[in-house]
């Protein structure tokens, strides 16, 4: 792979900027579908969140000022697309997001895309419980198994905070978990 | 009970499917025709051809106003009081009497003003400013 500063600037280079943004949706797209999906669960909206994310990198990468790994800010702001996709489906619908995405995982079973069975269903019920940081952290450490040091670039959050949340996290599934 | 350890317990995954690599290669194909397209700019030589018309058109409607505006500058401005004032005392060889002379009985009686003063006063102003001696004798 190409120095990162080396390719920003052809991702910024009118000349080189098709070639340079097709390398960064070959990298990006499996790794991003899989961290959106994480956070929405379902495929269709998954779908409409990645391309809304390609889409901004695409208009932002101008102002990338190189602080942060690229991969931690394409991280960031799916991340914000796909909480901020959340927030507006619960409003459109007069429901909160808890409930949300408890109807979301409801419906995995007839997903396409989802080839798990009732623990699966459990486990993604007692992560909708929590508040949104702990599923964030929760579901970005035990399903993507990215590092702590990752997760606090993303999230602008210290590695002690994250531990804390990730830890508070686990207790309150396994509790969830063992009653079930 | 027996209690649930995550850790402890084979690892549950998500059960979410990644899609197959014929869903992303879509996926990219229609993103890149979505992405604004970085085209350099065209003028077209219509456009170009207008522009330099209008240009010379320009250049001439300023060079008919030249000499319009040149007489306009030379008769607009009217000597006023001060430059009027400064010439003739000091350029012309014009004196009072000259003026005087050009002036008729009406424009003199507005002039002429009528000033009261007491003998008294007059010898005090004639006592104290030894010049006016040499005024009244001129």
């Amino acid at each position: 792979m190409l120095d990162e500063k080396e390719f920003i600037q052809q991702l910024l280079n009118p000349k080189t900027q098709n070639d340079a943004f097709q390398k960064l949706l070959h990298l990006y797209q499996k790794p991003l579908y899989n961290h959106i999906r994480n956070i929405v669960l379902n495929h269709d909206d998954t779908d409409d969140v990645l391309q809304n994310t390609f889409i901004k990198v695409f208009q932002n990468i101008k102002n990338f000022k190189g602080e942060s790994k690229l991969f931690s800010w394409m991280y960031r702001i799916a991340t914000n697309e796909a909480i901020s996709f959340l927030n507006q489906k619960a409003k459109k619908s007069g429901i909160s997001s808890e409930t949300l995405q408890n109807n979301t995982i409801e419906k995995l079973k007839a997903d396409v895309y989802f080839d798990g069975n009732d623990i699966q269903i459990a486990l993604h019920k007692a992560i909708a419980t929590l508040p949104e940081k702990q599923q964030l952290v929760f579901k970005m450490k035990y399903f993507e198994e990215l590092k702590y040091e990752e997760i606090s670039e993303i999230l602008g959050t210290s590695v002690g905070a994250l531990k804390a949340s990730y830890h508070h996290a686990v207790k309150k599934i396994e509790a969830l978990l063992t009653t079930n | 009970m027996k209690e649930f350890k995550l850790n402890n317990s084979p690892k549950i995954s998500s059960g979410l499917k990644t899609p197959e690599d014929a869903y992303f290669n879509k996926f990219s194909a229609n993103l890149l025709s979505q992405l604004p397209k970085n085209e350099p700019k065209t003028i077209s030589l219509l456009q170009n051809k207008r522009n330099i018309i209008m240009m010379v058109a320009a250049v001439f409607v300023f060079a008919l106003a030249i000499p319009v505006l040149i007489k306009n500058a030379s008769h607009s401005n009217e000597l006023d009081t001060t430059t009027l004032e400064n010439y003739l005392s000091y350029q012309s060889t014009i004196n009072q009497d000259d003026l005087i002379n050009e002036l008729d009985l009406e424009e003199i009686d507005k002039i002429d003003t009528d000033i009261v003063l007491k003998d008294q006063t007059i010898e005090e102003i004639l006592i104290s400013n030894n010049n006016l001696e040499h005024y009244i004798i001129e």
